[in-house]
């Protein structure tokens, strides 16, 4: 028997909770990047990196050399499986090698996924169906999250996991085990963060041009500055100026090794900072998606 | 049960009142809500819709409380908005399967629902198409199917015509015709287009200036002019006898040419047959004599022109720090 088409079939399903429109939200939003075939260029230069570290990490296990060489090779990549005094954790530099990708693809899509939706009305179509405004930014922010912990704290992890293959024992991760928590923690604090200050900004500016100025602005005129005022005043303090080493900062308070003294006094400011400007942003964002402008 | 019974419910924007004392109540069927721009149509769809609470008043649609339970009763209402609204990138039947996961369906049965009704609508063969390739009367077609795609009681249409051709909006009417039809569901129209509303609404709903002026069947809004006629006549000599004599016996004349033909408003109690007598009486010859019917657009321009009630600035649209 064939279906059907000419006639209207009704539905009797049950509905389920909002809450599952706000993940409906964030599988969209992975279409909308992932179909972009422009943001695979950045995309590439995020895949790049991680083979580089991954080819490392496989030549740096399976070819016999010494102990000096492997931490000399290492250190020329700035990459350590284990945290040193001197070096940082490696998985978490990996990830802020990766920001760079990171920045750029947020920069060119915060207005496909949200600057669209209040340019094209589709604020709309989303905030007149079950979903409330609280829903729908979770979903915005859950769906830039993805993109970031899909080109930071997961290719991490496979780092983690597989230099622990390599070594072809489980010591690795027993003794390291607090590498990939760090990972994970500076993976939820690039979430957050960058999630919530890319989906105000692109709330408000909307048209991808001046959301990609800013934006970078933010990120790469900061840290300059930071860098100058650092290095001017030999006063370390001017890195709470930068945003990614703020995020750095933050964190290293879980799980972190402390390389510089006052470093830990200094992600505590850093961490009050980032909050103070996260819960501006959200202010500002729930502001800005307000019901009253549904229709127009 | 009623579809729509609100009481007293009032809105202002900080100063400006967009909304005052409205008071609705409407059977299920078909309803045209019309009014100028600015005259408090959107906010009024907002609270239908319970995406904004009144100030003052409340009441039911569908039986839900429009401030308690907003979420459960856009669960009920479909919604196709004005504006495109479309997200990009998506094909056709991805849009509609997103419409009915935010409305709370299983992901599986919105997909298979998302076909379903795209064929319904007409879209079936461009189901698989990216939105951005869809023309302006696919795209208020495709909305259509996102509105329906959880199979609401209530369809709440704004301006499902916007932008189409003639042959597009005859098109999107007698689907919108066909689908309530066959459905029996509820349909709450909001356009500019008197003609959209004559062609599919049996009751209407007249917005002016924040209040509505007008409210009911289409047959009641017509019968408040069952006392107007369209009446021609011929004197001996060119006399102006029988205008005086209908005059003297309380019939107005709406047009005020001097010609032997007139649109007459008569008193209430009056009966057809007195304009034969009075012609008898003058010696006059009744050649026309017709109920006139009035079209909506001129029920609207009548109703929107008498009786307004002090002007109310037009409420904004965008930056109104007021939300639910």
């Amino acid at each position: 028997m064939g279906i059907d088409i000419a006639h209207y079939h009704g539905w009797n399903g049950k509905l389920h909770s909002p809450w599952w429109g706000s993940l409906s939200i964030v599988r969209v939003a992975m279409l909308q990047v992932f179909r972009r075939k422009s943001y695979w260029v950045v995309i590439g230069l995020g895949v790049l990196i991680f083979i580089l570290y991954w080819s490392l990490i496989y030549i740096m296990t399976q070819f016999e050399m010494g102990a000096r060489t492997q931490t000399d090779v290492f250190r020329i990549f700035g990459f350590s499986p284990v945290p040193t005094e001197d070096m940082d954790n490696g998985y978490v530099i990996f990830m802020q090698r990766e920001s760079i990708a990171v920045m750029i693809l947020l920069a060119f899509s915060g207005s496909l996924l949200v600057g669209t939706d209040f340019r094209m009305g589709s604020l709309t179509f989303y905030l007149s169906r079950r979903i409330d405004r609280v829903q729908y930014i979770v979903g915005k922010l859950l769906a830039v999250s993805t993109v970031v912990a899909m080109m930071t704290v997961l290719p991490a992890l496979v780092l983690y996991v597989e230099y622990g293959l390599f070594t072809s024992s489980t010591a690795y991760w027993r003794q390291n085990w607090k590498l990939p928590i760090a990972v994970l923690s500076y993976g939820a604090v690039l979430c957050a963060v960058l999630s919530i200050w890319l989906v105000t900004l692109a709330a408000y500016l909307q048209r991808m041009a001046p959301i990609a100025i800013t934006w970078s602005s933010l990120f790469v005129m900061c840290g300059q500055l930071s860098t100058f005022l650092r290095e001017s005043s030999d006063n370390r303090d001017w890195d709470l100026l930068d945003p990614w080493r703020c995020m750095r900062l933050v964190g290293k308070l879980c799980f972190g090794t402390w390389q510089h003294p006052g470093e830990e006094t200094r992600a505590l400011w850093a961490l009050l900072l980032l909050a103070t400007t996260c819960a501006l942003a959200l202010a500002a964002l729930v502001r800005r998606v307000r019901a009253v402008e549904v229709v127009t | 049960m009623q579809l729509v019974d609100i009481h007293q419910v009032s809105r202002s924007y900080g100063p400006i009142r967009a909304l005052q004392d409205v008071t609705l109540s409407l059977e299920p069927g078909t309803i045209g809500l019309v009014g100028n721009n600015g005259a408090g149509k959107s906010t009024l769809l907002k609270i239908l819709l319970g995406l904004l609470p009144p100030d003052t008043g409340g009441g039911t649609i569908l039986g839900f409380d429009i401030c308690r339970a907003a979420r459960d009763l856009r669960g009920r209402v479909g919604y196709m908005p004005e504006a495109a609204a479309l997200v990009p990138i998506l094909k056709g039947v991805e849009y509609v399967t997103l419409s009915g996961d935010l409305y709370g369906m299983p992901h599986r049965d919105a997909k298979r629902r998302a076909h379903e009704v795209l064929n319904y609508v007409g879209l079936g063969e461009l189901r698989y198409r990216r939105l951005e390739e869809y023309s302006a009367g696919n795209v208020q077609r495709l909305k259509l199917a996102a509105a329906l795609v959880h199979d609401p009681q209530l369809l709440l249409l704004d301006e499902p015509t916007n932008g189409l051709d003639p042959a597009g909006r005859q098109s999107m009417l007698r689907l919108i015709d066909d689908l309530i039809s066959e459905t029996g569901k509820s349909l709450i129209l909001c356009t500019h287009l008197l003609g959209d509303v004559e062609r599919l609404c049996e009751q209407v709903v007249v917005i002016d200036r924040g209040t509505v002026i007008r409210s009911g069947t289409m047959t009641d809004l017509r019968q408040r002019i069952a006392n107007r006629f369209e009446l021609a006549w011929q004197e001996p000599e060119q006399g102006r006898g029988y205008r005086e004599a209908l005059t003297a016996a309380g019939v107005r004349f709406t047009s005020s040419f001097d010609e032997p033909r007139a649109t007459v408003v008569v008193p209430d109690d009056w009966t057809t047959r007195r304009f034969f007598a009075v012609a008898g009486e003058v010696g006059a010859v009744i050649t026309r004599l017709m109920p006139e019917e009035e079209d909506l657009s001129r029920v609207f321009f009548r109703v929107t022109d008498a009786g307004a009630p002090a002007p109310i600035v037009d409420p904004p649209t965008q930056d109104v720090a007021h939300g639910n």
